[in-house]
């Protein structure tokens, strides 16, 4: 189907790659269905666009490539409404967001995404994580003389 | 708002299935035990409610903050 985004302009979007939220986001209850688009050719950076909303896209990042040793820690119950099989592969998102030009993401609220059944979660993590951990920006490439 | 008084031990519920029992109380600090169905999410009002800022101000990011992040 063609999906046009206030961000992104047309989107073609094949319906298999549509992720079901059946809870929607957290404040945004009635947002079901959603897509991830890749930001370039960086598999750790993209945006959850709403197929409900033209408006609404998420930037994301996976969490691991920006703190070491990442994990996501969550009550049991907050997977069980999900059909969840042990062998389905797993993706955890956080959501950016720009605090005065800091961008910073939400470990506290993550995206919890079954690749393998398209479903996905806004969990809460049952451990101690920030709100609003501040990513480090790629420092620049520092040239050697020639 | 109903309003109901208990003691410590004593239980309200919700529905058929959801329990609200007073577990302790010290001064101004009142702890609850609540046994709810897994389906029904339980938290801290105060931090649903941060998720919930947290989120709206999310979706105000522009597009090109994207650009910050990707690998040099």
């Amino acid at each position: 189907m063609e999906f046009l985004s206030t961000k992104f302009g047309r989107l073609t979007v094949e319906s298999d790659r549509i992720i079901l939220f059946p809870d929607g986001l957290i404040g945004y209850e009635s947002h079901r269905h959603w897509i991830l688009l890749s930001e370039g050719n960086d598999d750790s950076v993209g945006w959850l666009q709403s197929l409900s909303d033209a408006g609404l896209a998420f930037l994301v990042v996976t969490p691991d490539r920006f703190i070491a040793g990442y994990e996501l820690r969550i009550h049991r119950s907050q997977l069980l409404t999900l059909p969840w099989a042990p062998e389905d592969r797993s993706m955890t998102l956080a959501i950016v967001s720009d605090n005065r030009g800091k961008l910073t993401a939400n470990l506290k609220a993550p995206l919890a995404v079954n690749v393998d059944r398209c479903l996905g979660r806004q969990v809460i993590a049952s451990d101690d994580q920030p709100l609003r951990y501040e990513l480090a920006y790629p420092s620049m490439p520092l040239r050697k003389s020639a | 708002m109903l309003v109901l008084s208990r003691h410590r031990d004593e239980s309200i519920m919700i529905g058929d299935d959801v329990v609200v029992t007073i577990v302790d109380i010290r001064g101004d600090k009142v702890r609850l035990g609540i046994d709810a169905p897994t389906s029904i999410p339980v938290h801290r009002q105060e931090v649903y409610e941060a998720i919930q800022r947290e989120n709206r101000q999310a979706s105000q990011i522009d597009p090109s903050a994207a650009k910050n992040l990707k690998r040099s």
